[in-house]
């Protein structure tokens, strides 16, 4: 019995060493194989050998392995790459940080478009990025407004974006590598004497420090936003929040948005509309920053930004590349010229009628356009022709953000003998 | 050998039939019945609110929000009349009625729901004194059970207010972590159904306000939505959906699964524009208020 174990686990062993042997010196000869084969491709692009050599090389790239990449007969996509950028990147590099799946990712990420920030062949930058920090986020990332301030982040002087911010994807807002309300003490101690008196006492290690402070930069000391509430500029918390030595020091003194009405009775008639955008609870603080802001009317973040993280779905709509052809507003991410963002007694919460809320910019054009209004009725609906009856302002493959192709499909929706 | 190719021949355009019986496009099983528009008789309709169809009178009240007006079609959609209260009304938005002939209608801009009593000639506010404070009240849509209880959507609040029959406030059922409450239904077994609009979230509650059920999401999946605006409950227990900005009627069986959706982005009749409203009837008939064609679409299963 000993000797049949014996003999078998010597004829595994002996298979088990064949096979590995085998494995390895196929692996060699194929890699010789690409070698030999793709060394035509130098014959070309001569250039691209000494790139091979170097360090910091693409793997396949460095191995002769055009064909992982590229089809080199013909192919559907610039510089003959076999897929789409993102997809045959992704073929290799699959999720092993996790980073797909998340709440946000980063927009290059979102359009598969890798080689905005990383090489595919070659850098002198570690995992073939583009550039080295800052000068690769500043490629896109307005540098001026982030560099202007007066006073800067210790990590944003130092381009270290990524001490914060994931590059590909996170569950938090902005790419912020934790929970907004832990990423600053990650650095920044909110226990010690100075950032007590600075907070007045009131309990801020569980908040999000985004709330009063520009995690990159500000004009102002301590990075506290440009536009402070009245009340935080005074250092009157106590007008809205509880006492410092009460059992609940942030807790607010009034009920629900009664807290921002006491002051702002006016704001409250411009939500008793037929379309309002009331909501529970102190729903002001749902766009509006409740201490300080880098925006006008103390916004929480630039309007569309504001705006679109509830209507998603329309920012869909703007993102989609089929419809390249928008309400210039609509490019410049301005809502409130056109929508109350408050209520509106008005169609799609609009500031007028939907004939006024056009004319009053587009005078000119209401003189010599399509007949409209309530002389020119709509022979599919039955109602009066508007602006929006032809044109999709938020996004619309077709020119002058129409809503089907003038050459061919839009008057023919109503004038049919045409 | 013959008889083997025969099977087999037989069994292959069953099975390629097969998806053409069975799982071909529900939506089939609806179809457009008539268009409620503006014409001579009514005047341009402005912006619709809701419409209430009362089974014991075979009449379609719907509220014209912006001209001040509810206007009363009979059981073939011819319109009857129009009620103004002689200039009482400010923006009506939604309606209903009790079975004792008493119609409710919300007045958000001024925070109110009118008690409308035809046959009296009165028309009061609801009492909201007894209500737990919170935010002022902003009335969205309402429902009335079997029992002439009212329902109604406080959206400042993210509540449903219940009043008794007597209109005496009776309770409210929170819509916890409902982001954007919206709509409200009661089926006839006193469930009652609520659509938040931000979370794209059906709840189903009992008739104490225990949650039974919670279904729906925003996505760009099958059976998820865009932006749900209003729901309706058929005799058969199917949820109805209207998804504004897909411009579709979703349907989800009791469990809260997807069905089939039906209607599309359209000005033609059958089609919609941005619906804003949802009724279904006991006879089946669907109501649908496409709010940019200013027009009631009126939908039945085929």
């Amino acid at each position: 019995m000993a000797m049949v174990r014996k003999g078998f686990l010597t004829s595994f062993f002996v298979i088990f060493s064949a096979l590995v042997i085998c494995a390895a010196v196929a692996d060699q000869a194929g890699a010789q194989n690409a070698k030999a084969s793709f060394k035509k491709c130098l014959t070309c692009h001569p250039d691209i050998q000494q790139d091979m050599a170097a360090k910091g090389a693409h793997a396949p790239f460095r191995k002769f392995q055009c064909s992982r990449c590229h089809n080199p007969h013909a192919s559907n996509y610039e510089h003959l790459v076999k897929d789409e950028i993102g997809t045959l990147c992704k073929s290799c590099h699959k999720d092993k940080k996790g980073d797909r799946g998340k709440k946000y990712t980063h927009l290059p990420v979102e359009e598969g478009a890798c080689l905005k920030c990383h090489n595919a062949h070659l850098s002198k930058n570690p995992k073939l990025l583009v550039a080295k920090g800052e000068d690769l986020c500043f490629g896109c990332h307005a540098e001026k407004k982030i560099l202007s301030k007066k006073n800067r982040h210790d990590p944003v002087k130092k381009g270290h974006c990524l001490r914060c911010h994931s590059p590909h994807s996170s569950d938090q807002e902005a790419l912020v590598k934790k929970d907004l309300k832990q990423i600053c003490t990650t650095c920044h101690s909110v226990k010690n004497k100075k950032a007590k008196n600075a907070h007045l006492d009131y309990p801020v290690q569980d908040t999000n420090c985004m709330s009063c402070h520009n995690p990159h930069g500000s004009n102002r000391s301590s990075l506290i936003k440009e536009t402070s509430h009245e009340p935080f500029a005074q250092k009157k918390c106590t007008t809205c929040h509880n006492e410092q030595g009460s059992k609940n020091p942030l807790g607010l003194k009034g009920k629900g948005a009664s807290i921002c009405i006491t002051c702002h009775a006016s704001a409250q008639e411009d939500f008793k509309k037929i379309n309002s955008h009331v909501h529970q609870g102190v729903f002001c603080v749902s766009c509006h920053s409740p201490h300080a802001s880098d925006e006008d009317h103390l916004k929480k973040a630039k309007e569309v930004k504001v705006c679109l993280c509830c209507h998603e779905d329309t920012q869909g709509c703007i993102k989609d590349k089929k419809n390249e052809h928008k309400h210039p507003l609509v490019k410049e991410g301005k809502c409130s010229p056109c929508h109350r963002p408050h209520g509106s007694n008005f169609r799609l919460f609009f500031g007028a009628d939907e004939f006024r809320v056009c004319a009053d910019c587009h005078k000119k054009h209401v003189k010599f356009t399509h007949p409209i209004g309530k002389e020119a009725s709509d022979p599919r609906s039955k109602r009066d022709i508007t602006c929006i009856t032809c044109h999709k302002l938020m996004g619309s493959p077709y020119q002058f953000a129409l809503r089907f192709d003038r050459k061919k499909q839009l008057c023919i929706q109503c004038h049919k003998g045409y | 050998m013959f008889r083997r190719f025969y099977f087999f021949v037989i069994g292959l355009v069953l099975f390629l039939l097969m998806p053409a019986s069975g799982f071909g496009k529900q939506e089939g099983r609806i179809k457009h019945l008539s268009s409620i528009t503006g014409n001579k008789e009514i005047g341009y309709l402005g912006l619709l609110g809701g419409v209430f169809f009362d089974e014991n009178k075979n009449r379609l009240y719907a509220t014209d929000t912006t001209n001040h007006r509810i206007l009363a079609f009979d059981a073939d959609f011819k319109y009857i009349s129009e009620f103004t209260g002689g200039g009482a009304l400010a923006f009506p938005a939604s309606i209903v009625k009790d079975s004792k002939g008493t119609f409710f209608v919300t007045e958000p801009t001024e925070g109110r729901v009118l008690v409308i009593d035809i046959a009296r000639k009165s028309i009061k506010p609801i009492d909201f004194s007894a209500v737990p404070e919170g935010n002022t009240i902003y009335p969205g849509h309402m429902a009335v059970d079997s029992a002439d209880h009212l329902y109604i959507v406080d959206k400042a609040n993210a509540r449903i207010l219940v009043f008794d029959s007597n209109l005496q406030f009776e309770r409210q059922v929170l819509v916890k972590e409902g982001r954007g409450l919206r709509d409200v239904k009661v089926d006839t077994a006193g469930r009652i159904y609520a659509l938040s609009t931000l979370d794209g979230s059906i709840r189903v509650y009992d008739n104490q306000g225990n949650l039974l059920l919670r279904f729906g999401k925003r996505g760009s999946n099958k059976g998820e939505f865009d932006f749900p605006v209003s729901l309706a409950i058929d005799q058969r227990g199917l949820i109805y959906v209207v998804d504004q900005h897909k411009n579709q009627v979703l349907v989800f069986n009791k469990k809260g699964q997807f069905l089939f959706a039906f209607s599309q982005l359209g000005w033609r009749e059958g089609r919609l524009h941005l619906p804003s409203f949802i009724y279904i009837n006991r006879s089946g008939q669907i109501f649908v208020v496409d709010r940019e064609n200013a027009r009631i679409s009126i939908f039945e299963p085929q």
